[in-house]
């Protein structure tokens, strides 16, 4: 509000690595063609997307609503019993700011339906009956639960994709894509994505060009699966560090021995290193094994979209 | 020498869609024709879009296409365009073409000699390279030398075209955008280092050019734009909008060539036999056929410096 003074010691919203830094409006540009593009060559005119009440859903959520109209695009709230209040409550700011649609589909039945009832922090272990992964589901680790959970919102998008007539559109960013912090088939399941080449850093900067709500882009980052985690404290490493770090190595191709020159810990660079090799198999589609004259992704390459493949 | 108004199509083409393509092409040679272009420039494999893999050998055309001959035809009485497709040879090698059309006819092909691959692309895997890099006069009254995307990453390109007496180079292009980073020219990288590219050519071959880019998003590829004239002293003269598709018209004056190349007179002092004397010795000594002349004694070949980095 323009007419409010700034708090008197107002601190930026986020810390950007000058060597990160973007053109946001070129950014902009080339993402919402992007968008567009894929939409036409698909035969589709809508979008859908899950919208956590995170950054990154937000920020994709601006985007297509940006590139094709807030009319034409669907945001799924998802959240599990156990998801914070706060997250759904910035889903629909956004949702407010935007002006399109939006769903509340509630996952717990889903989930408890397979895991069975949870105890009390709805993550560990409960008494309860065993649902339809047997007893041993009940004891569950919170990996199982929180892959679970999002293969469960996968599968509400892609069933909302048919009624909503949308293509689903990714929410990953770079960062969490290159470390593999993402469920294969789950969040990181989509028709596309406009934002997997930006690392977090740069949805950050993005987001604040777009007019994300702030409470958004301020808060710490997490995956929701349970009451109070957060991404850096789960993985022990800030993503403007871990952005830069990442950025150094992959993009600009410097060693190991090069990127500990320019300050980063060697411990940090060889674990990071690992999680990138990793996730490698989380990046690709999966293997064929090689039989006939032509196999898809080996020696048969066609793009996604030609003549003839669009619905429409 | 008439001022020529030029007539930039920086078209979104579809993937695979001849068809469609074709048609579009003809719609704008009419309006280019309508709006008194004597030259009309399409992008890099304009008829046919970037990204095809194997659709290549689908979409390709023989020179004696009836839809090359279509689009020919449109260019009667008294057009010039440049147009890029994937032309198949007698012997059903697939080339990325670019021809000039003038008049009703096809006047000049270009095959496409440097095919990047590596990074994001691939197109060695898909094509076969050009074998020739020729100038071609041109109703215009001047030579055009034509040439597509990644063949004006090498320098040699522009200089032979100039040499063989062009005086208006055509760059057709499919370079999609990447590097946003903020301290770019433009936003984007690859927009910076193209202009460097291409300004550095009109002026070290006080030439014109013209540099079509394509717009529009193929799989992963968004295609930047940016197309642009520059004129013999090595200054833009148009700058065509990053991501905006349109029919941009941009008038120059021919005669500024003659001016320029009396002033900077950089053609007249080239020493093309000098240069082929020493690529003979250098292509001589890369084969292993004779001893590197420049080479410390114990160095490795290729590296003419002997100590260990």
């Amino acid at each position: 509000m323009s007419d409010l003074a700034p708090p008197a010691e107002s601190e930026p919203m986020f810390e950007l690595p000058l060597e990160l830094a973007i053109d946001t409006n070129v950014a902009r540009r080339l993402i919402a063609e992007f968008i567009r593009g894929q939409l036409r060559q698909a035969g589709f005119e809508r979008a859908v997307l899950g919208l956590s009440g995170g950054i990154d859903s937000a920020l994709v959520a601006f985007l297509v609503a940006e590139a094709i109209g807030a009319d034409k695009l669907l945001c799924v709230m998802m959240p599990y019993k156990t998801s914070s209040p706060a997250s759904q409550g910035d889903a629909e700011a956004v949702v407010a700011v935007l002006g399109c649609a939006v769903e509340l589909v509630e996952i717990t039945a889903m989930v408890d339906g397979y895991f069975g009832a949870s105890g009390p922090d709805g993550v560990t272990a409960g008494a309860g009956t065993p649902g339809a992964g047997g007893a041993d589901a009940l004891a569950a680790s919170a990996l199982r639960r929180g892959n679970f959970m999002a293969r469960m919102r996968m599968a509400t998008l892609y069933d909302r994709s048919v009624s909503w007539r949308g293509l689903v559109v990714g929410t990953g960013n770079k960062t969490e894509s290159l470390i593999g912090y993402t469920t294969l088939f789950g969040d990181s399941a989509c028709a596309f994505n406009p934002i997997g080449d930006l690392y977090k850093s740069q949805v950050r900067q993005l987001s604040a060009a777009m007019g994300v709500p702030e409470v958004v882009i301020r808060k710490a980052p997490s995956a929701d699966l349970w009451p109070g985690q957060t991404d850096e404290a789960e993985a022990g490493f800030s993503y403007p560090v871990l952005d830069r770090l990442l950025y150094w190595r992959i993009d600009r191709r410097r060693s190991v021995n090069e990127v500990v020159a320019l300050g980063f810990d060697r411990v940090l660079v060889e674990r990071v290193d690992r999680m990138v090799a990793g996730a490698e198999f989380k990046r690709q589609v999966p293997p064929i094994a090689k039989i006939g004259p032509r196999t898809a992704g080996v020696d048969y390459l066609y793009p996604r979209r030609r003549p003839g493949s669009s619905r429409a | 020498m008439q001022p020529l108004r030029i007539a930039l199509a920086q078209i979104a083409p579809r993937l695979g869609d001849l068809e469609a393509n074709v048609a579009r092409h003809l719609d704008l040679l009419a309006e280019a024709r309508a709006g008194g272009a004597g030259l009309v420039v399409f992008p890099e494999l304009g008829l046919t879009g970037y990204q095809l893999q194997d659709l290549a050998g689908e979409v390709s055309m023989r020179l004696d296409d009836p839809r090359l001959a279509q689009l020919a035809a449109a260019t009667k009485p008294g057009l010039s365009a440049v147009v890029s497709f994937v032309e198949e040879s007698a012997d059903h090698r697939l080339f990325i073409a670019a021809a000039l059309l003038e008049d009703g006819a096809l006047r000049h092909v270009h095959r496409k000699v440097f095919l990047p691959t590596y990074g994001m692309f691939d197109e060695r895997r898909f094509f076969a390279a050009g074998d020739a890099i020729r100038a071609t006069p041109s109703q215009l009254g001047v030579g055009m030398g034509l040439a597509v995307c990644e063949d004006f990453w090498h320098v040699s390109t522009p200089q032979l075209l100039a040499l063989d007496g062009a005086q208006l180079l055509v760059n057709v292009s499919s370079s999609p955008g990447r590097d946003l980073a903020l301290t770019s020219e433009a936003g984007l990288g690859t927009a910076t280092s193209w202009r460097s590219l291409m300004r550095t050519y009109a002026q070290l071959t006080t030439s014109f050019v013209v540099f079509v880019n394509r717009v529009g998003v193929d799989e992963s590829l968004s295609f930047w734009g940016g197309s642009e004239v520059i004129g013999p002293t090595g200054a833009p003269l148009f700058s065509a909008p990053l991501f905006d598709e349109g029919l941009y018209m941009v008038d120059v004056d021919l005669a500024d060539v003659r001016r320029e190349r009396i002033t900077l007179p950089l053609l007249r002092d080239e020493r093309p036999e000098l240069v082929a004397r020493e690529w003979r010795r250098l292509i001589a000594e890369r084969a292993g056929l004779t001893a590197d002349t420049t080479a410390e004694p114990g160095s490795a070949p290729g590296f003419d410096v002997a100590v260990e980095r």
